[in-house]
Protein backbone atom coordinates (compact mmCIF):
# COMPACT_ATOMS: atom_id res chain seq x y z
CA UNK A 1 0.00 0.00 0.00
CA UNK A 2 1.25 3.50 -0.75
CA UNK A 3 2.11 5.63 2.29
CA UNK A 4 -0.67 8.18 1.76
CA UNK A 5 -3.26 5.42 1.52
CA UNK A 6 -2.00 3.87 4.76
CA UNK A 7 -2.51 7.23 6.47
CA UNK A 8 -5.94 7.49 4.90
CA UNK A 9 -7.04 3.99 5.87
CA UNK A 10 -6.06 4.22 9.51
CA UNK A 11 -9.04 4.22 11.82
CA UNK A 12 -9.35 3.25 15.46
CA UNK A 13 -10.70 -0.26 14.97
CA UNK A 14 -12.84 -1.44 17.88
CA UNK A 15 -14.41 -4.59 16.46
CA UNK A 16 -11.83 -7.35 16.00
CA UNK A 17 -12.14 -10.96 14.89
CA UNK A 18 -11.54 -12.39 18.35
CA UNK A 19 -10.37 -15.81 17.20
CA UNK A 20 -8.27 -14.92 14.19
CA UNK A 21 -4.63 -14.92 15.25
CA UNK A 22 -2.10 -12.32 14.13
CA UNK A 23 0.98 -13.69 12.39
CA UNK A 24 4.14 -13.29 14.47
CA UNK A 25 6.03 -11.73 11.53
CA UNK A 26 3.44 -8.96 11.35
CA UNK A 27 3.91 -8.21 15.04
CA UNK A 28 7.66 -8.07 14.52
CA UNK A 29 7.21 -5.77 11.52
CA UNK A 30 5.18 -3.39 13.68
CA UNK A 31 7.89 -3.36 16.35
CA UNK A 32 10.60 -2.86 13.71
CA UNK A 33 8.73 0.25 12.53
CA UNK A 34 8.61 1.65 16.06
CA UNK A 35 12.34 1.11 16.44
CA UNK A 36 13.08 3.18 13.34
CA UNK A 37 11.04 6.20 14.43
CA UNK A 38 12.58 9.62 14.84
CA UNK A 39 13.85 10.09 18.38
CA UNK A 40 15.20 13.13 20.22
CA UNK A 41 18.88 12.77 21.19
CA UNK A 42 18.61 9.18 19.93
CA UNK A 43 17.55 8.25 23.45
CA UNK A 44 15.17 5.41 22.44
CA UNK A 45 12.70 5.71 25.28
CA UNK A 46 10.08 3.40 23.80
CA UNK A 47 9.69 -0.11 25.18
CA UNK A 48 6.95 -2.58 24.27
CA UNK A 49 5.61 -5.79 25.75
CA UNK A 50 3.61 -7.96 23.36
CA UNK A 51 0.86 -9.97 24.98
CA UNK A 52 -1.15 -12.65 23.23
CA UNK A 53 -4.55 -12.41 24.88
CA UNK A 54 -5.12 -16.15 24.99
CA UNK A 55 -1.75 -16.80 26.60
CA UNK A 56 -2.51 -14.43 29.46
CA UNK A 57 -4.15 -15.98 32.53
CA UNK A 58 -7.75 -14.78 32.79
CA UNK A 59 -7.08 -13.19 36.16
CA UNK A 60 -4.30 -11.05 34.67
CA UNK A 61 -6.39 -10.14 31.61
CA UNK A 62 -9.18 -8.98 33.90
CA UNK A 63 -6.72 -6.89 35.91
CA UNK A 64 -5.62 -5.12 32.73
CA UNK A 65 -9.15 -4.17 31.74
CA UNK A 66 -10.35 -0.62 32.20
CA UNK A 67 -14.05 0.26 32.09
CA UNK A 68 -13.63 1.86 28.66
CA UNK A 69 -11.40 -0.80 27.10
CA UNK A 70 -12.69 -4.03 28.64
CA UNK A 71 -14.47 -5.18 25.51
CA UNK A 72 -11.71 -4.30 23.07
CA UNK A 73 -9.22 -6.19 25.24
CA UNK A 74 -11.48 -9.21 24.97
CA UNK A 75 -11.85 -8.83 21.22
CA UNK A 76 -8.27 -8.07 20.19
CA UNK A 77 -6.08 -11.20 20.09
CA UNK A 78 -2.84 -9.23 20.51
CA UNK A 79 -2.07 -6.36 22.87
CA UNK A 80 1.12 -4.35 22.62
CA UNK A 81 1.80 -2.41 25.81
CA UNK A 82 3.98 0.62 25.20
CA UNK A 83 6.15 2.07 27.94
CA UNK A 84 8.54 4.97 28.25
CA UNK A 85 11.86 3.92 29.81
CA UNK A 86 12.83 7.04 31.74
CA UNK A 87 16.11 5.51 32.88
CA UNK A 88 17.66 5.29 29.44
CA UNK A 89 19.19 8.78 29.40
CA UNK A 90 21.03 8.47 32.71
CA UNK A 91 22.14 4.93 31.88
CA UNK A 92 23.58 5.89 28.49
CA UNK A 93 24.98 9.33 29.41
CA UNK A 94 24.92 10.72 25.88
CA UNK A 95 26.31 7.55 24.26
CA UNK A 96 23.56 7.29 21.61
CA UNK A 97 24.23 10.91 20.59
CA UNK A 98 27.92 10.13 20.12
CA UNK A 99 26.92 7.14 18.01
CA UNK A 100 25.11 9.58 15.72
CA UNK A 101 28.35 11.54 15.40
CA UNK A 102 30.30 8.34 14.71
CA UNK A 103 28.00 7.31 11.86
CA UNK A 104 27.90 10.79 10.33
CA UNK A 105 24.30 11.62 11.15
CA UNK A 106 25.52 14.53 13.29
CA UNK A 107 28.54 16.37 11.95
CA UNK A 108 30.97 19.17 12.93
CA UNK A 109 29.30 21.18 10.14
CA UNK A 110 26.38 21.55 12.55
CA UNK A 111 28.55 22.02 15.64
CA UNK A 112 28.59 18.45 16.91
CA UNK A 113 31.56 16.70 18.54
CA UNK A 114 32.07 14.03 21.20
CA UNK A 115 33.54 16.71 23.48
CA UNK A 116 30.41 18.86 23.07
CA UNK A 117 28.26 15.90 24.15
CA UNK A 118 30.53 14.93 27.07
CA UNK A 119 31.17 18.46 28.38
CA UNK A 120 27.92 20.18 27.61
CA UNK A 121 24.96 18.21 26.26
CA UNK A 122 24.89 15.42 28.81
CA UNK A 123 25.96 17.21 32.02
CA UNK A 124 24.25 20.52 31.31
CA UNK A 125 21.12 19.56 29.39
CA UNK A 126 20.24 15.88 29.47
CA UNK A 127 21.06 14.99 33.05
CA UNK A 128 19.38 18.12 34.53
CA UNK A 129 16.38 17.40 32.29
CA UNK A 130 15.93 14.03 33.96
CA UNK A 131 15.78 15.72 37.37
CA UNK A 132 12.72 17.73 36.37
CA UNK A 133 10.36 14.79 36.20
CA UNK A 134 7.33 16.68 34.88
CA UNK A 135 9.14 18.27 31.97
CA UNK A 136 11.21 15.17 31.27
CA UNK A 137 8.17 12.93 31.26
CA UNK A 138 6.32 15.19 28.83
CA UNK A 139 9.26 15.26 26.41
CA UNK A 140 10.01 11.55 26.60
CA UNK A 141 6.40 10.45 26.35
CA UNK A 142 5.79 12.74 23.37
CA UNK A 143 8.76 11.09 21.69
CA UNK A 144 7.37 7.62 22.44
CA UNK A 145 4.04 8.73 21.01
CA UNK A 146 5.64 9.36 17.64
CA UNK A 147 7.20 5.90 17.62
CA UNK A 148 3.98 4.25 18.70
CA UNK A 149 2.12 5.98 15.88
CA UNK A 150 4.68 4.73 13.39
CA UNK A 151 3.91 1.23 14.71
CA UNK A 152 0.21 1.95 14.45
CA UNK A 153 0.40 2.92 10.78
CA UNK A 154 2.46 -0.18 10.08
CA UNK A 155 -0.30 -2.34 11.53
CA UNK A 156 -2.67 -0.97 8.89
CA UNK A 157 -0.06 -1.42 6.18
CA UNK A 158 0.08 -5.08 7.22
CA UNK A 159 -3.68 -5.39 6.68
CA UNK A 160 -4.52 -5.40 10.37
CA UNK A 161 -6.75 -3.20 12.47
CA UNK A 162 -5.60 -1.46 15.63
CA UNK A 163 -6.45 1.18 18.16
CA UNK A 164 -4.58 2.85 20.98
CA UNK A 165 -5.97 2.85 24.50
CA UNK A 166 -4.70 4.17 27.81
CA UNK A 167 -4.31 1.35 30.31
CA UNK A 168 -4.24 1.64 34.08
CA UNK A 169 -0.56 2.58 34.48
CA UNK A 170 0.13 1.02 37.87
CA UNK A 171 -1.71 -2.24 37.19
CA UNK A 172 -0.09 -2.59 33.77
CA UNK A 173 3.39 -2.31 35.26
CA UNK A 174 2.53 -4.72 38.03
CA UNK A 175 0.82 -7.36 35.87
CA UNK A 176 3.48 -7.30 33.16
CA UNK A 177 6.46 -6.99 35.50
CA UNK A 178 7.78 -3.75 34.01
CA UNK A 179 10.87 -2.22 35.68
CA UNK A 180 10.50 0.79 37.97
CA UNK A 181 11.94 3.19 35.39
CA UNK A 182 9.22 2.36 32.85
CA UNK A 183 6.12 4.50 32.60
CA UNK A 184 3.06 2.95 31.01
CA UNK A 185 1.79 4.94 28.02
CA UNK A 186 -0.59 3.08 25.74
CA UNK A 187 -1.76 -0.31 24.75
CA UNK A 188 -2.15 -0.94 21.03
CA UNK A 189 -4.92 -3.46 20.50
CA UNK A 190 -4.28 -5.45 17.40
CA UNK A 191 -6.09 -7.96 15.24
CA UNK A 192 -7.97 -8.50 12.04
CA UNK A 193 -10.94 -6.16 11.84
CA UNK A 194 -14.38 -7.71 12.16
CA UNK A 195 -15.73 -4.50 10.68
CA UNK A 196 -15.07 -3.43 7.11
CA UNK A 197 -11.77 -1.63 6.60
CA UNK A 198 -13.66 1.63 6.04
CA UNK A 199 -15.07 1.25 9.58
CA UNK A 200 -17.74 3.78 8.79
CA UNK A 201 -15.48 6.32 7.08
CA UNK A 202 -12.83 8.82 8.09
CA UNK A 203 -13.54 10.31 11.48
CA UNK A 204 -14.70 13.91 11.95
CA UNK A 205 -11.93 16.47 12.27
CA UNK A 206 -12.05 20.23 12.88
CA UNK A 207 -11.62 22.39 9.79
CA UNK A 208 -7.98 22.47 8.56
CA UNK A 209 -7.65 26.23 9.00
CA UNK A 210 -8.68 26.04 12.65
CA UNK A 211 -5.73 23.77 13.38
CA UNK A 212 -2.81 24.98 11.28
CA UNK A 213 -1.29 28.42 10.78
CA UNK A 214 1.47 30.12 8.91
CA UNK A 215 3.78 32.89 10.06
CA UNK A 216 1.93 33.45 13.30
CA UNK A 217 -0.86 31.95 15.32
CA UNK A 218 -3.47 34.27 13.84
CA UNK A 219 -3.00 33.42 10.17
CA UNK A 220 -4.62 30.17 9.09
CA UNK A 221 -2.59 28.04 6.70
CA UNK A 222 -4.41 28.40 3.40
CA UNK A 223 -5.76 25.05 2.25
CA UNK A 224 -5.34 24.57 -1.48
CA UNK A 225 -8.34 22.65 -2.90
CA UNK A 226 -6.12 21.24 -5.68
CA UNK A 227 -3.93 19.55 -3.06
CA UNK A 228 -7.02 18.19 -1.38
CA UNK A 229 -8.12 16.70 -4.69
CA UNK A 230 -4.71 15.09 -5.20
CA UNK A 231 -4.85 13.58 -1.72
CA UNK A 232 -8.30 12.22 -2.46
CA UNK A 233 -6.90 10.54 -5.57
CA UNK A 234 -4.07 9.11 -3.47
CA UNK A 235 -6.72 7.83 -0.98
CA UNK A 236 -5.26 9.79 1.91
CA UNK A 237 -8.39 11.89 2.22
CA UNK A 238 -11.33 9.53 2.07
CA UNK A 239 -15.09 9.70 2.43
CA UNK A 240 -15.98 11.05 5.86
CA UNK A 241 -18.02 9.15 8.43
CA UNK A 242 -20.74 8.15 8.57
CA UNK A 243 -20.73 6.08 5.42
CA UNK A 244 -24.09 4.72 4.29
CA UNK A 245 -24.86 1.41 5.95
CA UNK A 246 -22.69 1.98 9.03
CA UNK A 247 -25.56 1.46 11.47
CA UNK A 248 -26.52 -1.78 9.74
CA UNK A 249 -22.90 -2.90 9.93
CA UNK A 250 -22.76 -2.20 13.67
CA UNK A 251 -26.07 -4.03 14.13
CA UNK A 252 -24.67 -7.12 12.43
CA UNK A 253 -21.52 -6.99 14.55
CA UNK A 254 -23.63 -6.63 17.69
CA UNK A 255 -25.64 -9.72 16.73
CA UNK A 256 -22.63 -11.78 15.71
CA UNK A 257 -20.48 -10.96 18.72
CA UNK A 258 -23.30 -10.78 21.26
CA UNK A 259 -23.00 -7.17 22.36
CA UNK A 260 -25.54 -4.69 23.75
CA UNK A 261 -27.47 -2.53 21.26
CA UNK B 1 -40.95 -6.92 43.61
CA UNK B 2 -44.05 -4.98 42.52
CA UNK B 3 -43.31 -1.75 40.72
CA UNK B 4 -45.34 1.31 41.73
CA UNK B 5 -46.42 1.94 38.14
CA UNK B 6 -46.20 0.31 34.71
CA UNK B 7 -42.52 -0.13 33.88
CA UNK B 8 -42.71 1.85 30.63
CA UNK B 9 -43.76 4.94 32.61
CA UNK B 10 -40.44 5.21 34.44
CA UNK B 11 -38.27 8.06 33.16
CA UNK B 12 -35.24 5.77 32.84
CA UNK B 13 -37.19 3.41 30.60
CA UNK B 14 -38.30 6.29 28.40
CA UNK B 15 -34.71 7.53 28.24
CA UNK B 16 -33.62 4.02 27.20
CA UNK B 17 -36.13 3.79 24.38
CA UNK B 18 -35.41 7.37 23.28
CA UNK B 19 -31.72 6.42 23.16
CA UNK B 20 -32.45 3.35 21.06
CA UNK B 21 -34.56 5.43 18.65
CA UNK B 22 -31.81 8.05 18.37
CA UNK B 23 -29.08 5.44 17.87
CA UNK B 24 -30.82 3.23 15.35
CA UNK B 25 -33.27 5.65 13.72
CA UNK B 26 -36.21 3.34 14.22
CA UNK B 27 -38.67 2.16 16.85
CA UNK B 28 -37.00 -0.26 19.32
CA UNK B 29 -37.63 -3.89 18.43
CA UNK B 30 -39.11 -6.48 20.82
CA UNK B 31 -40.27 -3.86 23.29
CA UNK B 32 -42.37 -6.27 25.33
CA UNK B 33 -39.51 -8.71 25.67
CA UNK B 34 -37.13 -5.90 26.68
CA UNK B 35 -39.56 -4.61 29.28
CA UNK B 36 -40.16 -8.10 30.60
CA UNK B 37 -36.45 -8.71 31.09
CA UNK B 38 -35.95 -5.34 32.74
CA UNK B 39 -38.87 -6.05 35.02
CA UNK B 40 -37.33 -9.38 36.00
CA UNK B 41 -34.02 -7.66 36.67
CA UNK B 42 -35.77 -5.05 38.83
CA UNK B 43 -37.22 -7.97 40.78
CA UNK B 44 -33.76 -9.47 41.28
CA UNK B 45 -32.24 -6.25 42.62
CA UNK B 46 -35.46 -5.07 44.27
CA UNK B 47 -35.21 -1.61 42.75
CA UNK B 48 -37.27 0.21 40.14
CA UNK B 49 -35.60 1.38 36.89
CA UNK B 50 -35.21 4.99 38.01
CA UNK B 51 -33.67 3.92 41.31
CA UNK B 52 -31.15 1.67 39.54
CA UNK B 53 -29.93 4.52 37.35
CA UNK B 54 -29.96 7.00 40.24
CA UNK B 55 -27.86 4.64 42.32
CA UNK B 56 -25.18 4.48 39.62
CA UNK B 57 -24.66 8.22 39.30
CA UNK B 58 -24.45 11.33 41.40
CA UNK B 59 -24.59 15.06 40.82
CA UNK B 60 -21.45 17.05 41.61
CA UNK B 61 -20.34 20.58 40.85
CA UNK B 62 -19.86 20.60 37.13
CA UNK B 63 -22.14 17.70 36.24
CA UNK B 64 -22.89 14.06 36.68
CA UNK B 65 -20.46 11.37 37.83
CA UNK B 66 -20.75 7.63 37.64
CA UNK B 67 -20.55 5.84 40.98
CA UNK B 68 -17.91 3.23 40.23
CA UNK B 69 -18.80 0.96 43.13
CA UNK B 70 -22.51 0.92 42.29
CA UNK B 71 -21.74 0.26 38.63
CA UNK B 72 -19.52 -2.66 39.61
CA UNK B 73 -22.28 -4.08 41.78
CA UNK B 74 -24.80 -3.80 38.93
CA UNK B 75 -22.33 -5.27 36.46
CA UNK B 76 -22.12 -8.32 38.71
CA UNK B 77 -25.90 -8.36 39.18
CA UNK B 78 -26.39 -8.38 35.41
CA UNK B 79 -23.99 -11.33 35.11
CA UNK B 80 -25.92 -13.08 37.89
CA UNK B 81 -29.21 -12.28 36.14
CA UNK B 82 -28.16 -13.68 32.78
CA UNK B 83 -26.62 -16.77 34.37
CA UNK B 84 -29.86 -17.47 36.21
CA UNK B 85 -31.80 -17.82 32.95
CA UNK B 86 -32.43 -21.42 32.00
CA UNK B 87 -31.47 -21.22 28.33
CA UNK B 88 -28.50 -21.44 25.98
CA UNK B 89 -25.49 -19.10 26.12
CA UNK B 90 -26.75 -16.82 23.36
CA UNK B 91 -30.19 -16.34 24.90
CA UNK B 92 -28.63 -15.64 28.28
CA UNK B 93 -26.19 -13.24 26.70
CA UNK B 94 -29.00 -11.40 24.95
CA UNK B 95 -30.88 -11.08 28.21
CA UNK B 96 -27.86 -9.61 29.95
CA UNK B 97 -27.22 -7.29 27.04
CA UNK B 98 -30.80 -6.01 27.24
CA UNK B 99 -30.10 -4.78 30.76
CA UNK B 100 -26.68 -3.43 29.71
CA UNK B 101 -28.41 -1.53 26.91
CA UNK B 102 -30.80 -0.02 29.48
CA UNK B 103 -27.85 1.14 31.57
CA UNK B 104 -25.84 2.41 28.60
CA UNK B 105 -28.63 4.54 27.16
CA UNK B 106 -29.09 6.02 30.62
CA UNK B 107 -25.48 7.18 30.53
CA UNK B 108 -24.01 4.43 32.69
CA UNK B 109 -20.99 3.31 30.65
CA UNK B 110 -20.76 -0.44 30.75
CA UNK B 111 -19.13 -3.25 28.75
CA UNK B 112 -20.21 -6.83 29.16
CA UNK B 113 -17.76 -8.70 27.01
CA UNK B 114 -18.43 -10.99 24.07
CA UNK B 115 -21.63 -12.93 24.64
CA UNK B 116 -21.95 -14.43 21.16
Amino acid sequence: MEFKEVVGRRRSIRFFEPDKPVEREKIQTILEAARLASCAVNAQWLRAIVVERDNLPEEKLNQLKTPVAALTLDLAPVHIYFFCDLGTVTRNKGGPLKELIDVGALAPSHGWSHKFVDDFVYPQILEPMTKNREGYLAAAVADCGGAAHQALLTAFDEGLGACLNTPNPMLTKQVLGAPDDWVSIWVMLLGYPAESWEAGGQRPRPPFEELYFEGDANTPFRRDPAVVERLKEAKMIQAPAPLPGRKEEIRKLIDRLGLPE
Amino acid sequence: MDLAKPIEEYAAVQTWFDGLREQWGEEPSNKESKLGLLSDFCGLVEKDPDAIVAECSREVDGGKRIRIKARRIYTEKIDEFQNSIDAGRQVRGRAGNTIRSFMIHNGIFMQGGVQG
